[in-house]
């Protein structure tokens, strides 16, 4: 029955590994190399117009998020002179691609429509554990006419404003929130300015701003209806916009608000475009009319909502906006930098679409090919030397991990746009020394069972137990390591811990279904255990 | 028959797992060799530091049409002007509109920038105006490091945290010092040759660290297996390391050359003999970073640990009465440490340098029980 089982898993990992293989093969898919070894597409992007260079790097690094999270392809993103230039490896879809690097750096300032699709998840959680409840906190301004409630119920606020009832504001998503608008304004703030009194509707007043640049890549158009992921993962339904992060001078900046922390403060652009817009938008929120019946105001930066306050003050008269909540200083920096990015939006014009040729040339890939093999053979040829016939499964278990291996980069490749460079390729040619060790710590193991005394068959057994559990255990710290690095890092680090975990599965994997029971199984002959097995006689006592 | 009464030579003694070398007595010889690469190492970072490569620092480009100038005579115009043209990057872009050059190095004053714009213009064949020269930036942005730093800082504590739990918080303290030193000497080997560190080198140093605490984890369980079956013995923690460090030093050796001949082969190979240069610098590094890993777990892990251990009050009695010679291969074979007791118990009351050991005669017999697992209730109080 045990031999039954030991046999099915050789067999068994034979036939997925072989198989696989030859699927792999016979499909003619095959890894597809990193920029180094391969080159790829390169993408020049060209800023129009005026921009300032702080747009510009936040452009760099959006296209930089954009293009890590498609996978462990190692991309390369660099500025040359004012260009940004992207570097993709194993490109297939040119469109594609250049859809991908497109990012405007435009801010749109939208209602939101609903915030809580998928389980009561705000618009905007960072990090839902760390805040659990928002405070209610008030914050009042030197004219001291104002004063804000963030966050809960909006009962609280008291701000001088004609009515408070929150008509659409249902208290679930209040009661979450964690970002509000409060509002600065100068001790005139009670006369209304006609030009936010005289719009009513949101989509007439932007249609001048969302008409000018036609943004390719937010998943919701500006003028649409429709939803839209939030940092934290959760999704917005959001309405139309009303207007664009144009509405702010770029003098955003994070600072520690009274009573609430940290927050952002920013001047809003005078005249009909800048205060116009904002407070016709400001008030409709305030009111919780249709179009804004979460009293939310998203700031979404291409296809991302960033930040959602709830509109505080119908008006905002005194020309300065005030962004308060349960922010970290570094959430609060990253909003001021959205915020100015988006005052003075870098436009992005394709200027070039290449190829581009690797840096290291086929001989580097050659050299590494033909040096890693015999490397590995070299290995075998010590393996088989000391440990004899379990040598030879030793060379058996490399080519089993080594079709795993090569069959699930293939496929990858083909699938997910992994792309191996050189540093890819050492890495997996000094995990041939890890996977090795495994196969070193059970034979060693092996033959200090065999010394102590015991039948080959029971040594074959204790010794793969002992084995197993050292295996387990430093393979886990390199599991912990890969994974740790996969979530948190990009670029090559990530593609480092990529393969890190998948050699250290692989070699889990081979250990457990095809070590142990070729090993097992070859103790149990009666051929083996009359064998002087690496040098040392098994003892006729214990071998009966 | 029991081959255990025969005398090898050292190779066969190596090979049965029968030596018998005092490792925790010799711990100062490797934590001096340490401590001297690792001055060596800080003293270089303090005075030339890291010489990083374009990625990393940004620097200049110089594009120009390909048709007249190849990958490899661009790199020849840069060693003309005094740049290293093998560690520049060259690209060949192409596009409908046809193809160009663009020649990335580390930055360099207006005049040099100037002197190769010429010098690429004369050997393409165009006005000086059609090569451009730009600033590019570091295609390693700020946010990489970051991320990756936080990431290694979680991982360490989680490793900490991970070994602590299945091993102990001692080895897991000893283990993280070691991979420190494997990981510092190989960036040392990067600083003293002035060898550039590219977005490749990263990945070898992680590699390193890698194999560094699976070499050294997998000593470790070996220890903790001893220190179980001895626990019923009072013997030095001394003891339980060095005779851990004998019995898997083969082990060592195996691993440390199945992980090294493939490295060995991309330097000699590789670098050498098919003269993919790019691979030289690499497989240096990992060929440094793999040696050390397993030179670590054994001379800085492993007697780090002895040493920490030894404060315990369960184990500070015996502190500097370690077995050696005889009596530690009788204890690598398998033997119990029964003698050990009175030896020392004797050597404390006397004073005397030299015990004479009860030799117990070790038959197949003997070696055949079971390892004897700890007992609580049979343990005698001294």
């Amino acid at each position: 029955m045990r031999k039954k089982q030991l046999w099915y898993s050789l067999i068994g990992i034979l036939v997925v590994a072989f198989g696989g293989l030859f699927l792999t093969l016979a499909s003619g898919d095959k890894p597809s190399l990193g920029l180094d070894l391969q080159g790829g597409i390169s993408i020049t992007q060209k800023p129009v117009g005026a921009f300032n260079t702080s747009s510009l790097d936040l452009a760099v690094e959006r296209i930089r998020e954009r293009v890590d999270s498609l996978g462990v392809a190692e991309p390369e993103i660099l500025r040359q002179g004012d260009a940004i230039v992207v570097n993709l490896p194993g490109v297939k879809n040119q469109a594609q691609a250049e859809q991908l690097v497109k990012v405007t750096g435009q801010v749109y300032l939208r209602p939101v429509l609903v915030d809580d699709q998928f389980g009561g998840i705000p618009c905007v959680t960072s990090d839902p554990n760390k805040k659990p409840t928002p405070t209610t906190t008030t914050t009042t301004t030197a004219g001291g006419s104002t004063t804000t409630a963030a966050g809960a119920a909006a009962a609280t606020t008291t701000v001088a404003a004609p009515t408070t009832t929150a008509a659409g504001g249902p208290s679930r998503r209040t009661s979450t929130d964690n970002t509000t608008t409060t509002v600065a304004t100068s001790p005139a703030s009670t006369t209304v300015p006609a030009d936010a009194s005289t719009t009513t509707v949101a989509g007439e007043t932007t249609t001048t701003v969302a008409g000018g640049t036609t943004p390719t890549l937010p998943d919701v158009a500006p003028t649409d209806t429709g939803y839209v992921s939030a940092r934290g993962g959760s999704l917005c339904k959001v309405g139309p916009a009303g207007g664009t992060g144009e509405v702010f001078k770029d003098d955003a900046t994070a600072r520690i608000l009274p009573n609430t922390g940290w927050g952002v403060t920013v001047s809003l652009r005078g005249g009909d475009s800048g205060e116009g817009v904002w407070n016709t938008m400001a008030a409709e929120c305030y009111g919780g009319t249709a179009t804004c019946p979460t009293r939310q105001l998203a700031i979404e930066l291409d296809g991302e909502v960033i930040s959602a306050p709830t509109v505080q003050q119908p008006n905002f008269s005194g020309g300065s906006v005030q962004i308060s909540g349960a922010f970290s200083e570094s959430e609060a920096r990253n909003l001021a930098r959205v915020l100015n990015s988006g005052s003075l939006p870098v436009k992005l014009e394709t200027q070039a679409v290449q190829t581009v040729s690797p840096t290291l040339g086929k001989d580097s890939l050659r050299a590494a090919w033909i040096a890693g093999l015999v490397g590995v053979g070299l290995v075998l040829i010590f393996m088989v030397l000391y440990y004899k016939l379990l040598g030879v499964i030793v060379g058996v278990g490399l080519l089993v991990s080594g079709a795993l291996i090569w069959t699930i980069i293939s496929f990858l490749s083909k699938t997910q746009g992994l792309a191996l460079s050189l540093a890819g390729i050492a890495g997996l040619i000094v995990s041939v020394g890890v996977t090795v060790d495994s196969y070193v710590v059970f034979f060693e193991r092996l033959k200090d069972e065999v010394r102590a005394g015991r039948s080959m068959r029971n040594s074959a057994q204790r010794g793969f137990a002992g084995a197993w559990h050292t295996i387990v255990v430093a393979d886990m710290v390199s599991l912990i390591g890969a994974a740790v690095l996969w979530y948190l890092t990009v670029g090559s680090v990530r593609g480092f811990a990529f393969f890190l975990g998948l050699s250290t599965l692989c070699d889990l994997f081979v250990a457990y279904f095809f070590t142990r029971p070729a090993v097992l199984l070859l103790s149990r002959t009666e051929w083996m255990s009359r064998r002087k097995v690496m040098g040392i006689e098994v003892s006729p006592v214990a071998a009966s | 028959m029991p081959q255990i009464h025969q005398r090898r030579g050292l190779g066969g003694r190596l090979y049965h797992g029968e030596t018998a070398i005092d490792f925790y007595g010799r711990r100062w010889w490797g934590i001096a060799v340490s401590s001297a690469l690792l001055v060596v190492t800080f003293a270089s970072l303090l005075f030339q530091g890291l010489n990083l490569g374009i990625d990393f620092e940004g620097g200049v480009a110089w594009e120009v049409s390909a048709d007249n100038v190849s990958v490899n005579q661009a790199r020849s115009i840069l060693d003309d002007h005094g740049i290293n043209g093998i560690d520049a990057k060259v690209q060949q872009r192409t596009s409908a509109s046809g193809s160009v050059l663009l020649i990335q190095v580390g930055d360099q004053s207006v005049a040099k920038r100037q002197e190769v714009q010429e010098a690429l213009a004369t050997e393409a064949k165009v006005p000086t105006e059609s090569v451009s020269v730009t600033s590019v930036s570091s295609t390693w942005g700020r946010s990489i490091t970051e991320k990756a730093i936080r990431a290694l800082i979680i991982f360490l504590i989680l490793v900490a945290l991970f070994i602590a739990w299945r091993l102990e918080w001692r080895m897991a303290l000893s283990a993280i010092v070691a991979m420190m030193h494997d990981v510092l000497i190989s960036i040392g080997v990067y600083s003293v040759l002035r060898f550039e560190v590219t977005p490749a080198t990263v990945v070898a140093f992680l590699t390193i660290l890698g194999f560094s605490l699976y070499d050294t984890i997998v000593v470790f369980d070996k220890v903790k297996d001893n220190a179980e079956r001895f626990s019923g013995a009072r013997m030095p923690y001394a003891d339980v390391v060095n005779v851990s460090m004998n019995q898997v030093l083969m082990r060592s050796i195996n691993t440390t050359i199945a992980a090294v001949l493939p490295v060995l082969s991309l330097l000699i190979l590789g670098a050498g003999v098919l003269g993919a240069t790019t691979l030289r610098e690499f497989s240096l590094a990992l060929l440094v970073g793999l040696i050390t890993g397993s030179y670590s777990s054994i001379f800085i892990a492993s007697p780090l640990l002895a040493m920490l251990k030894e404060r315990e009050p369960r184990y500070r009695m015996y502190r500097g009465s370690h077995a050696t010679g005889a009596e530690l291969e009788r204890l690598v074979l398998g033997g119990s440490p029964a003698a050990r007791r009175d030896a020392a118990r004797l050597r404390s009351d006397t004073g005397a340098d030299e015990v004479v050991l009860a030799a117990t005669p070790t038959t197949p017999q003997s070696l055949l029980t079971h390892p004897p697992r700890p007992r609580k209730k049979k343990r005698r109080t001294s």
